[in-house]
């Protein structure tokens, strides 16, 4: 019965910060990967930012940050980033924890539900969403058949069916690192809490979510990051009423042939994902997070 | 003879308020299977009863039940007079104390005992006073603003208790808090825990597989099988006067022997057994089919007065030395009887194959019915 005897624990050998260690060699193949397929084309797309027809410039920039179409442009994203994280913490908070509490065959056929729609590509999904929403689509087929609206409304390109699309798509991100994180949450802790008197909402407020801030920081950094940059989507599902980011790099780039803006903006962009994941891993290991 | 528990606990000096905690024909049931069978259980004020029992037997789950974590299918449950039924475990004031302690791990010692009194609205300044004194009471000052996590096992225990005794309970529930100690610490522990908790006037219920935990700590042991209290009494009733056979092969070490009764006389009755005739109290038809069980130290080498002893002749099977005493096995024709004699001096040469003559009081050899073909 030497199990509890935690102080008796090995402690680990110190290692030199900086000394090479060579299990380190078996990321060699993900490494060069990453570096001819991620490295070189954002080093070359920095590079191109700050270079124009007539040589090094910040034009490009100057563009972007000082005119107000563009600042409406990355307000646009970052508006859209912002709620479809919102939306999808949410949703996917109930989702998460029911799928870490549920057991047997119920989980599985939970799992298949929120999962089995990231097989489907996204502009299937996309398009699919368009059919539902049209005039002559199912929804307002309801809607007017059910008496709640008078003729069918305008769904498709509007804002409302471009948080709807993103949610649908994004949703699954949220969901599995909050459920990863849940799985790991015992639940005599909750019983704990309860013993000692705290209700539902004050267990939820002092021991659930601190404790599951982890999984939220995570799902959240990874939502908002990709759907900063969500491109197929607010393309498909408002056009060129509501431009974000993606759609003036695509513009820059395929029609207006401006590589210099196209660049600029992709740089900024990447700032933005940047900040947030750097600022998501300082959160998680600062207190609120996980102590050690 | 009854064989099953009873629903009034028997009358001792020790509780002269019989149902602090009274736990009426609870039945739980999990899916087809009953976890819990009409069980009831009267606690008096400030008694610290055990629940003992092999895992499955129904003890953590009774413990939910009367904590509130779990809602019983039938029975009701009453602590002082007020029915807790169906109310929700927050409101109950009842502590727990969890198998693997469940401390917060995002708060610190402190916080970990102030997080009831802050639930509750305990004013700031009175919840650092109570703070103060439970980490006193469990001599764990130094530690107040450590990080539960890098607390020991003992020392998390010690938390634990003190976390859950710091809000005042009307009643306090520990569910196995000693199975992650080593033997050394958990002896300690039990005997510091028990004090703490007589000193608090604390009535507490305490689950446990271990019988050895249940002598050494309870007022009253409530011995549990397949969802039923088999036997609820003193440690001493239930160690030295078992109402059933399962009580007594589970609380402490036997023998058994099987035989017949051959006939009664007054309050004794006659067994016929591979050991010979057995004279044992009780009252049982002749020709019923019995099993005598005898506790190890009750049984001595050499004969004894006829009158009051029971005389057997055996063949030694084995001997198993302990340093302060000797553990001697006596086989018999009955496959799966064997006599086991505890003896603290061993008589001059015995090894396996010797022949002994042994004896025990006839008042100390306890006669139950022969378990059915079906239930073993």
């Amino acid at each position: 019965m030497t199990l509890a005897r935690d102080d008796l624990a090995v402690p680990p050998t110190p290692v030199s910060r900086w000394q090479f260690d060579a299990k380190a060699l078996i990321a060699a193949p993900g490494l060069v990967f990453m570096a001819l397929a991620f490295a070189v084309p954002v080093l070359m797309l920095v590079g191109d930012s700050f270079v124009d027809s007539q040589g090094l410039s910040l034009a490009g920039y100057r563009k972007v940050l000082g005119d107000p179409y563009y600042i409406g442009i990355i307000g646009n994203s970052l508006q859209l980033a912002c709620i479809t994280t919102a939306v999808c913490l949410a949703v996917g908070y109930p989702a998460a924890w029911a799928l870490a509490r549920i057991k047997g065959v119920w989980q599985v056929v939970l799992f298949a539900l929120i999962f089995l729609p990231l097989t489907v590509s996204v502009v299937v999904k996309t398009f699919g969403l368009t059919i539902m929403m049209r005039r002559d689509g199912i929804i307002n087929f309801l809607l007017v058949n059910l008496g709640f609206i008078e003729r069918p409304m305008r769904l498709v390109f509007t804002e409302f069916s471009l948080y709807f699309g993103m949610v649908n798509v994004f949703l699954p991100f949220m969901i599995l690192p909050l459920y990863s994180v849940m799985r790991m949450l015992d639940p005599r802790l909750m019983d704990a809490s309860a013993s000692l008197g705290a209700g539902p909402l004050h267990t939820f407020l002092r021991v659930t979510l601190p404790l599951t801030m982890p999984g939220v920081i995570a799902g959240g950094t990874l939502v908002f990051s990709i759907s900063v940059a969500a491109y197929v989507t607010p393309g498909l599902l408002v056009g060129d009423r509501f431009m974000t980011m993606s759609q003036v790099m695509a513009k820059a780039y395929l029609n207006i042939r401006d590589f210099q803006l196209g660049a600029s903006m992709a740089v900024i962009m990447l700032v933005i994902s940047a900040a947030l994941i750097l600022a998501s891993s300082y959160l998680v290991r600062s207190p609120g997070g996980e102590k050690h | 003879m009854s064989q099953h528990a009873t629903a009034t606990p028997p009358a001792t000096e020790t509780h002269q308020e019989p149902s602090y905690l009274a736990v009426s024909n609870v039945t739980k049931r999990f899916g087809a299977a009953t976890v819990l069978d009409t069980l009831s259980l009267s606690v008096g004020r400030a008694e610290f009863v055990s629940l003992l029992g092999p895992s499955g037997c129904g003890k953590t789950t009774l413990l939910r039940l009367i904590a509130g974590l779990l809602a019983p299918d039938q029975g009701a449950i009453e602590v002082g007079g007020r029915d807790l039924t169906r109310v929700a475990a927050h409101k109950r004031n009842i502590g727990v104390v969890f198998q693997n302690y469940a401390l917060f791990p995002h708060l610190t010692v402190a916080e970990n005992i102030a997080y009831g009194l802050r639930a509750k609205g305990v004013p700031k300044a009175e919840q650092a006073r109570k703070v103060e004194n439970a980490l006193g009471l469990v001599r764990m000052e130094a530690f107040a603003d450590r990080a539960v996590t890098a607390l020991s096992g003992g020392q998390q225990q010690r938390i634990a208790v003190a976390r859950a005794v710091v809000v005042e309970p009307s009643l306090l529930l520990l569910d196995e808090p000693f199975s992650a100690l080593d033997r050394k610490l958990r002896e300690t522990m039990q005997i510091e825990l028990r004090h703490i908790l007589r000193n608090l006037g604390i009535t507490s219920i305490f689950v446990t597989h271990d019988q050895d935990e249940a002598l050494v700590m309870s007022d009253r042991i409530a011995v549990m099988n397949e969802g039923r209290i088999e036997h609820l009494g003193t440690p001493s009733e239930v160690y030295a006067r078992p109402k059933s056979l399962y009580t007594m092969e589970f609380v402490g070490q036997s023998s058994r022997i099987t035989g017949v009764v051959k006939g009664s006389s007054e309050s004794l009755v006659e067994i016929d057994t591979p050991f010979g005739m057995i004279r044992a109290p009780g009252h049982f038809l002749t020709g019923s089919k019995v099993v005598v069980g005898v506790r190890p130290e009750a049984i001595a080498a050499g004969e004894g007065p006829a009158g009051e002893y029971n005389t057997v002749r055996g063949t030694v099977a084995e001997v198993i030395y302990f340093g302060s005493r000797t553990l001697l096995h006596f086989q018999t024709a009955q496959e799966g009887d064997r006599l086991h004699v505890e003896l603290n001096r061993l008589p001059d040469t015995v090894e396996p194959g010797s022949a002994m003559t042994l004896r025990w009081r006839v008042d100390d050899s306890r006669v139950f019915p022969a378990p059915t073909e079906a239930a073993r």
